[in-house]
């Protein structure tokens, strides 16, 4: 799959096609055609500069890119549903149905205009939230980050675009029973992480999604945390983790889909 | 928050009592490949005859028993999210098994001796205790039950029964006090250890492990579930029923009850296999797909034992252990230990070092090479042995058992290499 860390002439040379999603969506791309410009500029930039220097939504441009080679390579759909979410699925069922009441509303944007980080206002309002109860979090951009830290406590989003206004519905997940241990460690504040790389692990017989993880850690700091997309509970993973002053938080997604998100272990925590 | 506290680390299991299960069990495997050759003679007519049953008892208890309880410590963890109850316990439970074993196995082959059947019998059956024992207790604590874990507890059920079962006749045989024909119990004490304990393990954590290795999903397990209930009423109708005169209608039943859920079980094995990603099956992989094959026929050559008089065919009796103890169970086991005991290498000796130095793969750490003539010789062992007791020529068979001797010593070679790598 494409990520936004990846080089602009990684892409065009593994998926030549990949230039006519490029020009669609910003006329800005035409320069790719030419051989040697491509070879220039490509090599140096990523997909998330590519986007800011065009002015493209970096999040379009990455599900348009691999829905792209989606097609190509008949790669596993699912994967790109679970990350695209908010732009193609439908709008949950029950979220038509559910009783105003339900609906715990909080309208982020005053704060954000304020120039403050709404992120423990929002995590103080998830822990007072009930099960049956939905968390819709209205900003003026898609609040991306936000997704990955509250899947870790279990839950499920759903995103649409009203004018201006990304409106993003949080609910429990149905599929997350996951057990106590798991819920206690994903209690945890992920604020303090501003990066995120991911690793998907799913093709690889044992042990080498062990052996990609774990060497994936050189890149972790303190500031960044590793998301594996993994197809079972990596059981023995962890004690190697402990190991090396890693935690992992584990939720099954569904069968066959567990996000591993793993973080440097720290002496104080909130 | 506290988060100091240190969930996973409890999982890992005990890296030291699962090899030295595994040792003694290759040990074993060719023990038994030794004795077969060596007393090829000896291996035909009739089944209760002292060096048979020694032998039996080599790979049932010595090799396949010895593998399963290494696996379970190993597995139990992994796959039920528990910490073994008792490491301390596993060990002791090692040497009071290993003591059992070589008692009943050299009563066996000095049946008239003055030695007792009961001693050893006694020995086996406290180490299967304490293994139950140690298994329900780490089971208690199991938050998420699986299919594998259902049909683990159903083994471990069943190994008291054969335990039990073989109790009683070792009894019996020191002093005789059976009323009915003793070759019933026998059967009893054979099936059950077969296909309820042996299969039913093979059942669960095929559940687990094939599509781990293969990448498989995307299927339903309700055959599996159907098989374990299917298997499960069968074996305790036969159980029950035993203890009657005149039940041929009633084992026909639950006969057919058993060779249904079987028959359920290689289908929703056979799904899985379908549905698996990776296309190419490596060597372990391989025996383990001869080795289903292999309880397929047996299958078929037990449920036929339904509806004629086979133990007065020559060497019936003897093709269908054969099949079951060295076609299906042996080479399962050979498969699973080449997939299996490089990655419990792997994991004890370089998982730490990953990305830290360079760490070989699990293709290095045996010859693979090997490992393919080991699956042919032991094959072509396999049908050589099987046409050698339908044909009654002795040099065949002599031919077939050299060929899995042969085959033996491969395996143990690539085993060592990989424990040394």
């Amino acid at each position: 799959m494409i990520t936004k860390d990846m080089k602009i002439s990684e892409i065009l040379s593994n998926y030549p096609d990949t230039i006519d999603v490029f020009i669609r969506l910003s006329p800005h791309f035409k320069k790719l055609q030419n051989k040697v410009l491509r070879k220039a500029l490509a090599s140096r930039v990523t997909v998330q500069q590519a986007a800011s220097i065009a002015g493209v939504d970096l999040n379009k441009l990455l599900f348009e890119l691999n829905k792209a080679i989606n097609k190509e390579t008949n790669f596993n759909n699912e994967i790109f549903r679970e990350e695209m979410k908010p732009t193609i699925n439908e709008k949950p069922e029950f979220l038509n149905s559910i009783s105003q009441e339900k609906i715990i509303q909080f309208d982020v944007r005053p704060i954000i205009d304020s120039g403050k980080d709404p992120f423990l206002d929002i995590m103080s309002k998830v822990k007072n939230l009930k099960d049956d109860e939905v968390l819709l979090i209205i900003n003026s951009f898609e609040p991306i980050p936000l997704y990955a830290v509250l899947e870790t406590k279990g839950f499920n989003h759903w995103t649409e675009k009203i004018d201006d206004a990304f409106k993003v519905y949080f609910f429990k997940s149905k599929s997350e029973q996951t057990n106590v241990e798991t819920e206690q460690k994903a209690d945890i504040n992920l604020s303090n992480y501003d990066k995120i790389i991911e690793l998907d692990v799913r093709e690889l017989p044992p042990p080498e999604p062990m052996m990609k993880i774990l060497e994936k850690l050189a890149e972790v700091d303190d500031k960044t945390v590793l998301l594996v997309h993994h197809h079972r509970e990596p059981m023995m993973l962890y004690p190697k983790l402990e190991e090396r002053g890693f935690k992992a938080i584990t939720n099954k997604i569904e069968e066959n889909y567990y996000k591993v998100v793993i973080f440097k272990k720290r002496n104080i925590d909130i | 928050m506290n988060l100091t506290t240190s969930i996973a680390t409890a999982y890992s299991p005990p890296f030291r009592i699962v090899v030295k299960y595994f040792v003694a069990a290759i040990f074993s495997f060719v023990l038994l490949n030794f004795m077969l050759l060596i007393n090829y003679q000896d291996i035909n007519g009739h089944h209760f005859q002292p060096k048979i049953l020694s032998i039996t008892h080599i790979a049932t208890l010595g090799f396949i028993t010895m593998t399963i309880f290494g696996a379970m410590f190993q597995l139990v963890p992994v796959v039920l999210e528990v910490k073994l109850f008792s490491a301390l316990l596993a060990e002791l439970q090692f040497w009071i098994y290993l003591l059992g074993i070589t008692g009943l196995v050299f009563k066996f082959w000095y049946f008239s001796s003055s030695l007792s059947f009961t001693l050893p019998a006694i020995f086996l059956n406290l180490a299967i205790f304490i293994f139950a024992f140690n298994i329900i207790a780490s089971m208690t604590k199991v938050k998420i039950w699986n299919i594998t874990g259902i049909y683990l507890a159903s083994a471990i059920f069943w190994l008291v029964i054969t335990a039990i079962a073989g109790l009683l006749l070792a009894i019996n045989l020191d002093h005789p006090y059976i009323k009915i024909d003793h070759l019933q119990y026998l059967k009893l004490h054979a099936n059950v250890a077969f296909i309820g304990w042996v299969t039913m393990v093979v059942m669960g954590v095929s559940f687990k492990l094939i599509p781990m290795f293969t990448l498989s999903h995307g299927y339903k397990l309700e055959l599996a579930k159907w098989a374990l209930g299917l298997i499960n009423f069968g074996l305790l109708g036969i159980n029950w029923i035993m203890h009657y005169p005149d039940t041929e209608f009633y084992i026909l039943i639950f006969g057919t009850a058993i060779f249904i859920g079987l028959i359920l079980y290689l289908i929703q094995i056979y799904i899985m296999f379908k549905k698996r990603i990776r296309k190419k099956l490596d060597i372990g992989l391989k025996f383990s797909a001869i080795a289903l094959v292999m309880l397929g026929f047996s299958t078929l050559l037990g449920f036929s034992f339904l509806f004629f008089e086979y133990e007065y065919k020559p060497n019936l009796t003897l093709i269908y252990g054969f099949m079951i103890i060295v076609a299906y169970i042996s080479t399962l086991i050979v498969g699973q230990m080449y997939k299996i005991v490089p990655f419990l290498i792997w994991y004890h000796k370089y998982s730490s070092k990953v990305g830290i130095e360079n760490v070989p793969m699990l293709k290095d750490m045996f010859n693979e090479n090997l490992a393919e003539y080991n699956l042919f010789l032991m094959l072509a062992g396999i049908i050589t042995s099987v046409f050698a007791f339908l044909s009654q020529i002795n040099l065949l068979l002599l031919s077939g058992f050299a060929l899995l001797f042969l085959s033996s010593i491969i395996f143990s070679f690539n085993m060592y290499k990989i424990f040394r790598s």
